[in-house]
């Protein structure tokens, strides 16, 4: 009750007219009741990926994962079909599994010995009719299954509510840019190892917009790449493509070149692969992927993902990197950072590509270690009272004003969504806020959608 | 482990030895990175894999045969450091402030008269601008090290953390 009254229904109004002028009030960015609400609304009740199927080869194999605050146990089971149950023994809840990944037939509790096949039934009960009589029936005593769980182009999805729109449905018109990332390849793509995970001083709308939504920060923030002389100088380089804005918060930016033509053909992959990529992409989607220099963008509400040309040592090379931001409070995430590249790449061109990953992206990527920096000076001013202020009496609102009314969509571009001609742009930032704004609201504005 | 008597090691070559790795320390803590660079032979292999936790008790293989933060050579180490020396590598400007403490130094001579088998333990910690934290990682380094005409050198690194999720909020620095 404490929590409505702190953020009542003239709040939110407020902030949907800020918003339409594109202004976002700084308050929301770490207050804590807000960060309830996007925990109840929007990670107990959209989608979120849990992992690829390549991570889950063979029968048996698992990995632990997260959705939102929930501990998943995301397994292959022996009929080779995927499943993910809550990572909690369902005698007294206690965290079922804690490794990151292995193969087996059976979990067993440490506690007391309760023990689950890997099609989360309770297959074992030390003394069990001797301690609870005959009448406990241990098909009532399962794993408990996350509501939903599908894939879309490998990649697995959760969902902790069963009542939300179906995987396919929630995607929309992103899928087609997703077959694009995913499926041009025969046999698709796979993930190479472990994500590596780092905790990063960060809110996860501010990581999230980052990635998917602002290509206007490359030339600053990643400007060491510049001087190197790695990038390009013109302060544009970034911006020539489109962003396209998709349903659901979901977009891309597609980054090309002053010219629009390719810098270097599908992205630097081998020319024995591009007679492949034009059979399995459409002629639109195959035209795009042959010019483009980055895809980068984003899976509403933490999946973002990033697909560049890398130099390593003279060598160019493409690959694909999804990350997921998983709050753990306002100002935390733990980042989860996967290395994709096609199935059917040479073997030495996935080692070369990895290792050009491990110098762009993740943790340990030069591009992303100047990202860390900027997203935990977000963090460390945000609780003052100036930016907290709800009657905005500071102009304490962040600036989205970038294209505002002024960029028009491009419709001569072929792909799905609304395409604006230029990746400088806060056209998917805005969409991604109206959003979250939509999901937290859901049960506060009921009088307005009346 | 078993040190055969055979396989001695001389005060001398280990008193070198812990030296040069303080001296390593020395130059990262004081931000002498191209310095630091030279310690290491044009062909070396410097690596970090993952930390995993797996079942199968103190048997268990805790170290990812398939993933990593660093698979590096001496070139891609120099575009490292060359970054740090740029104006705009945030990460390090305002500079950070940090300390590698190395102990537990065990040296083991290999098959090569001038290769030693080096393994030491890493505390590093940092301070950035004027936060409260501290940031910490720590772990262990398996190195190659190699005399070359009295000069010594790291030939190969490989760092293990002992971390699975990484607490510190990058991983700019060296170790």
């Amino acid at each position: 009750m404490l929590l409505k009254r702190s953020l009542d229904e003239k709040l939110f109004l407020q902030l949907k007219e800020k918003m339409s002028q594109g202004l976002l009030p700084q308050w929301v960015i770490t207050d804590p009741d807000i960060y309830q609400l996007e925990m109840e609304n929007i990670f107990e009740r959209t989608w979120q990926f849990l992992g690829h199927e390549t991570e889950l080869k063979h029968n048996g194999d698992y990995v632990t994962r997260w959705l939102g605050r929930d501990p998943v146990l995301l397994v292959r089971n022996n009929n080779g079909e995927i499943k993910a149950f809550l990572n909690s023994c369902s005698h007294r809840g206690t965290q079922l599994c804690t490794a990151d990944r292995g193969n087996k037939k059976a979990f067993t509790c440490p506690y007391h010995g309760w023990t689950y096949n890997n099609d989360g039934d309770l297959i074992g009960v030390v003394a069990d009719n001797r301690v609870f009589g005959g009448e406990m029936d241990k098909s009532d005593w399962g794993l408990r299954p996350i509501p939903k769980v599908d894939s879309y182009q490998g990649m697995i999805f959760g969902c902790l509510d069963e009542n939300a729109e179906s995987l396919d449905d929630y995607l929309g018109d992103m899928k087609w840019y997703l077959d694009m990332l995913l499926g041009r390849s025969d046999g698709g793509m796979e993930v190479i190892g472990l994500p590596q995970r780092w905790v990063a001083k960060a809110n996860w709308k501010s990581t999230t917009e980052n990635f998917a939504a602002d290509p206007y920060h490359v030339q600053t923030t990643h400007r060491s790449t510049v001087e190197l002389g790695i990038s390009p100088s013109d302060p544009f380089y970034a911006g020539y493509g489109h962003q396209v804005v998709c349903d659901n918060g979901h977009g891309i930016n597609v980054i090309t070149s002053k010219t629009g033509k390719a810098r270097v053909k599908y992205q630097s992959m081998p020319e024995e692969m591009w007679p492949m990529f034009e059979k399995n992409l459409t002629p639109e989607q195959n035209d795009i992927m042959s010019k483009v220099t980055v895809f980068v963008g984003g899976v509403y509400p933490n999946l973002s993902f990033v697909s560049p040309i890398h130099g390593t040592e003279g060598h160019l090379h493409n690959y694909l990197n999804f990350r997921l931001w998983r709050p753990v409070g306002p100002e935390k995430v733990e980042v989860w950072c996967w290395f994709f590249i096609d199935k059917l790449a040479p073997e030495e061109y996935k080692k070369a590509a990895y290792k050009g990953y491990l110098g762009s992206f993740g943790p340990s990527g030069t591009l992303e270690q100047d990202d860390t920096e900027t997203w935990a000076r977000i963090v460390e001013v945000s609780g003052g009272s100036m930016m907290r202020n709800k009657e905005l009496s500071y102009n304490n609102v962040s600036n989205y004003l970038m294209g505002h009314n002024r960029v028009e969509p491009d419709s001569s571009f072929p792909g799905p969504g609304t395409a604006y001609p230029t990746t400088y742009l806060d056209a998917l930032a805005k969409s991604m806020h109206e959003k979250w704004l939509e999901y937290i609201s859901r049960d506060l504005l009921v009088g307005e959608e009346r | 482990m078993s040190t055969p008597l055979r396989n001695h090691v001389t005060p001398d070559i280990y008193f070198e030895i812990t030296t040069f790795l303080h001296q390593e320390s020395y130059y990262l803590d004081h931000k002498q990175f191209k310095e630091w660079l030279e310690l290491f032979t044009d062909d070396v292999d410097y690596r970090m894999p993952l930390r995993e936790t797996v079942e199968g008790g103190l048997s268990a293989q805790t170290i990812a045969t398939d993933s990593s933060y660093l698979e590096e050579t001496k070139v891609s180490l120099k575009t490292r450091v060359n970054r740090l020396y740029t104006k705009s590598a945030w990460v390090e400007n305002p500079t950070t402030r940090q300390r590698h403490f190395i102990s537990n130094i065990i040296v083991e001579p290999t098959e090569s008269p001038d290769e030693w088998k080096v393994k030491s333990y890493f505390l590093f910690k940092r301070s950035r601008a004027s936060t409260h934290e501290l940031e910490e990682l720590f772990g262990e380094r398996h190195d190659i090290i190699r005399n070359i005409d009295g000069e010594w050198k790291i030939a190969s690194r490989i760092i293990y953390p002992d971390q699975t999720v990484i607490t510190t909020m990058n991983m700019s620095m060296f170790l």
